[in-house]
């Protein structure tokens, strides 16, 4: 027993020395590196700069110090307030680069990897809107472009010293400022924490392609509270505010906002100067509003302020890019880029990247369902990615070991949904044997037929109802039929029990929806649509985030907040063009006054989309 | 719980003894993390390291021509606010009422135009900084904004001087985590090193070595300075305030923007109900050639 015990003390004294060696050894190699400061607490902000801004709120009209571009500066104009008592915008939280502008008290805590304890991701949660952020720090990449964003992005750190620098991309569009300064889901973040003491400067680099010509920079001091956490809590929950009709998108065409000057005459700032832009932030800039003060001139006058507050247009904004250059410049991202990827959605759903149009591809025990099928010249690499989702390898879980292709849906007939249909339909099998069959819609075949695709390719389970169902995978696919929306012959197909919506066409994150009135499309139809998913989306969240995800014709995956940024930009534009009609004006003079000018930055050459709905509000 | 037991007072007292008679161990592993902890960062190895000074010893690059981009508070800044509009500042009722009996006609009349431009106030002047180093221990900021010079003086023996003037007297310091040694010298301005590890700068996790930013920050604690204004249009600090800023060169942006970010606390028991916090931003630029200094002045307010 004695001996058993001191071979064990003898034994835990030679543990020690070793392990006093090791310690002092790590304390060899760890004297170098300094370790960070702590940012953990609960933080709450000090309003001594832009507080008009951040606390009671913006004056419409005032676009000071930032800078934007004539973009931003229309979507602005004609921005109103009773937007956001839409019921899809009245939870709408702010995006990464604006919530950090209100009020706000936020906590921040470490996540530790429990075996090594590395610091692997900072966890925030900020007080307004509920809202979460998780900062990784193990080098993991961003996420592909086609993935779905979020308010808050995704967002990895590093260390510099003391200073943590903070990446976020995949936001959502929003607002840089509350007054209708627009943000895109184009935008990145870079933010850097610096702490000394137990205050924390907040710095955040806003860079959008979009709406800025030049990234947008701007601070915030926040302060450790001695006691306890205040932080709010925010149950959103929408409710009918202002009836009115479906279609209805509250702004202001061109020349009516009665606002815009307001901010300027009440403090006595040049018109020209409050609607901001890069230069306007720069100390030469004082000499400037000297001059204009003194009733001089500014200098070259820009053009937004004539256009958007009295009437006539002048030449395109050069940092919105020459019409013509961009035409197609974010439709090329949907072009197939020689490799397909696959992305799981949710449930039984993936999206399948790269061949054309978006694929969706639903596995499961019964086999598997393809929606679209892309280009023909893709069609290899489609099959690839379905057979190794077939066989489990897009998801561990999976319990689908090499099923059949059963069914192909088609969206639409254009070639970039349908060029794969004949080569995927023999790869798969109907449970009669016969190749996997083909749904559409009953014109989508008629047009097909009529552009001489052959037999193999075409769609023969046709439907020609408003909308069929049929139950697979254990959960109940619809099929809606968009009339006349991209054509006469689109489908929406919602798997219900896994929460995912096809759009087809009439949903193109990557550029204008491409309204084909030859073959019976309208925009009114695609604002139909895009309604119709509004109505059958439904957010995870109070906060209209996630949710019901939305698989676009082209383009990233989206939620109903993506949607519904969309539909408003399809409904105003529509609006304005109406009313351009209206006053009879010629489709020149329309395409000259520029009626997508807050958009083309983002969805790139409008030329086809202002002709389509010109020609429909002439009939 | 069992008590603890003497090493000498049981069965295992001759593995006791032995491991008293093996002090070397222990004494081996304190020397081994004294000497580890306390030899300097350079100078390990041959001829003696040169004589540390403050310029030397620098964890970041402040020196150059920053411009201040306005893009808060650019209706308070850009232009001469309207009489007693002390909006986002925390005035007191005597700060208020010193605001409102603002006057700038009386102010020039007296010879104090500069009073927008003393300490409490430089940095949120539209304007350009030249920030050099006068001696091995002396760091100068010049603002083209008042033509105005301030000394931050490293040399904890120099004392303030008796006379208050617009800039006071400026101690300075590094502060932040203490340099890896081995690492390079503080990153120039304008070297090309973006923050993150590849990936277009998506990535996270530590950015490549070369790329580090090794951080450190400025702290100027300043005194004896003259009454000011913390805003062109009289809202007042004391020359009894406690002024405290932070200066910090941000890690470079993707776009190869360098900025320096000035986090300014004033905290004024006259005329302030808590410190007041400002953060000001400047951008590098590659030279002097938009430098152009003026007079203190200030504009009548536009409305």
């Amino acid at each position: 027993m004695h001996s058993s015990e001191c071979g064990w003390q003898t034994g835990r004294h030679a543990a020690l020395r070793v392990c006093l060696l090791h310690f002092a050894f790590c304390i060899a190699l760890a004297a170098p590196a300094a370790a960070q400061i702590s940012l953990v607490g609960d933080w709450v902000g000090r309003y001594h700069e832009d507080n008009q801004d951040r606390i009671p709120g913006p004056d419409l009209g005032d676009y000071t110090g930032l800078p934007v571009n004539d973009a931003a500066r229309r979507y602005a104009d004609s921005w109103d307030p009773s937007r956001v008592s839409l019921l899809e915008h009245q939870c709408e939280p702010y995006v990464s680069p604006h919530i950090y502008r209100g009020p706000l008290q936020f906590r921040i805590s470490e996540e530790h990897n429990p075996d090594t304890q590395e610091l692997i991701a900072l966890k925030q949660y900020l007080g307004t809107y509920q809202q979460w952020r998780t900062i990784w720090l193990d080098g993991r990449p961003h996420p592909p472009e086609y993935a779905p964003h979020t308010w808050m992005g995704f967002s990895t750190g590093e260390w510099h010293g003391d200073i943590l620098t903070v990446t976020t991309t995949h936001i959502k569009a929003e607002f840089f400022r509350r007054s209708g300064i627009p943000s895109s889901d184009e935008t990145t973040l870079v933010e850097h924490y610096v702490r000394h003491g137990n205050v924390l400067s907040h710095v955040m680099i806003a860079t959008d392609p979009v709406y800025l010509t030049e990234p947008l920079i701007m601070t915030e001091e926040f302060v450790l509270m001695d006691r306890g956490n205040q932080n709010w809590l925010y149950n959103c929950e929408y409710a009918t505010e202002i009836d009115r009709p479906k279609n209805d998108v509250p702004h202001f065409l061109d020349g009516t906002n009665p606002s815009l000057k307001e901010y300027a005459e009440r403090y006595g700032i040049p018109l020209e100067a409050a609607r901001g832009g890069a230069e306007t932030t720069y100390p030469e800039y004082m000499d400037t509003l000297r001059r204009m003060l003194a009733g001089g001139t500014p200098g070259p006058p820009r053009t937004p302020v004539a256009q958007t507050l009295s009437g006539p247009r002048g030449e395109p904004d050069p940092s919105t890019g020459p019409r013509s250059s961009r035409a197609g410049s974010r439709g090329d991202k949907a072009r197939p880029t020689g490799e397909v990827h696959t992305f799981h959605v949710q449930g039984n759903v993936y999206l399948l990247a790269g061949a054309g149009a978006n694929i969706a591809v639903q596995v499961g025990d019964d086999g598997v369902v393809v929606v679209d099928t892309g280009n023909s010249q893709a069609t290899d690499k489609v099959l690839a990615a379905i057979r190794q989702l077939s066989a489990g390898g897009g998801d561990a879980t999976a319990r689908a070991v090499n099923k059949e292709i059963r069914w192909i849906i088609n969206t639409e007939f254009d070639r970039d949904h349908t060029g794969g249909n004949e080569a995927i339909s023999k790869a798969g099998r109907t449970v009669n044997g016969n190749p996997a069959a083909v749904v559409a819609h009953e014109n989508a075949a008629a047009r097909m037929a009529q552009a001489g695709v052959a037999d193999n390719a075409r769609p023969f389970n046709t439907y020609f109802e408003e909308q069929r169902d049929f139950p697979f995978n254990g959960e109940p696919i619809f099929i809606y039929h968009d009339a006349a929306a991209h054509t006469d012959a689109g489908s929406m197909v919602f798997f219900r029990r896994s929460d995912v919506i096809v759009a087809g066409d009439a949903f193109d994150t990557t550029r204008y929806p491409v309204i084909d009135a030859k073959n019976g499309g309208s925009v009114a139809g695609v604002i139909r649509t895009l309604n119709r998913i509004l109505e059958l989306a439904v957010p995870s969240k109070y906060l209209q985030e996630g949710g019901t995800y939305i698989i676009p014709g082209h383009g990233r995956i989206c939620d109903e907040a993506d949607v519904v940024e969309y539909r408003d930009m399809v409904q105003i534009v529509s609006d304005r063009i109406a009313d351009m009609v209206k006053k009879g004006m010629t489709l020149a003079q329309v395409q000259a006054a520029q009626p997508t000018l807050d958009y083309d930055g983002r969805y790139g050459d409008a030329a086809a989309f202002i002709e389509a709905i010109y020609g429909e509000k002439k009939r | 719980m069992m008590p603890w037991r003497p090493a000498s007072a049981g069965p295992c007292h001759r593995h006791s003894r032995a491991m008293k008679a093996r002090p070397p161990v222990l004494a081996f592993v304190v020397v081994l993390v004294v000497v580890v902890a306390t030899v300097p960062g350079q100078g390990r190895q041959g001829s003696p390291a040169p004589p540390r000074t403050e310029r030397s010893a620098a964890p970041i690059d402040l020196t150059g021509y920053w411009v201040s981009v306005v893009t808060e508070d650019w209706r308070w800044r850009m232009l001469t606010p309207p009489k007693g509009d002390a909006q986002s500042v925390p005035i007191n009722a005597e700060g208020k009422r010193v605001t409102e009996a603002w006057d700038l006609a009386k102010d020039n009349a007296a010879g104090l135009q500069c009073k927008a431009f003393g300490v409490g106030g430089i940095m949120r002047q539209p304007g350009r900084l030249h920030i050099t180093w006068a001696d091995d221990n002396t760091l100068k900021i010049e603002a083209d904004a008042g033509t105005q010079t301030r000394l931050l003086n490293f040399d904890r023996a120099k004392h303030a001087p008796a006379e208050k003037t617009w800039q006071g007297f400026s101690v300075a310091q590094w502060v932040g985590p203490p340099r890896a040694r081995g690492a390079g010298p503080a990153p120039t301005p304008f070297s090309p090193t973006v923050p993150g590890g590849g990936g277009s700068g998506l990535r996270g996790g530590p950015p490549p070595a070369a790329a580090i930013s090794q951080g450190g920050s400025l702290e100027v604690t300043t005194t004896a300075f003259r009454d000011g204004y913390l805003r062109k249009n009289g809202v007042p600090y004391s020359q009894d305030a406690t002024i405290v800023e932070y200066f910090d060169r941000l890690p470079p942006s993707p776009n190869g923007d360098v900025w320096l970010l000035v986090m300014t606390m004033v905290d004024d028991p006259k005329y302030l109900t808590q410190p007041f916090y400002t953060s000001t931003h400047f951008k590098l630029e590659r030279d002097g050639s938009k430098w152009k200094p003026s007079a203190c002045s200030t504009d009548a307010p536009a409305k």
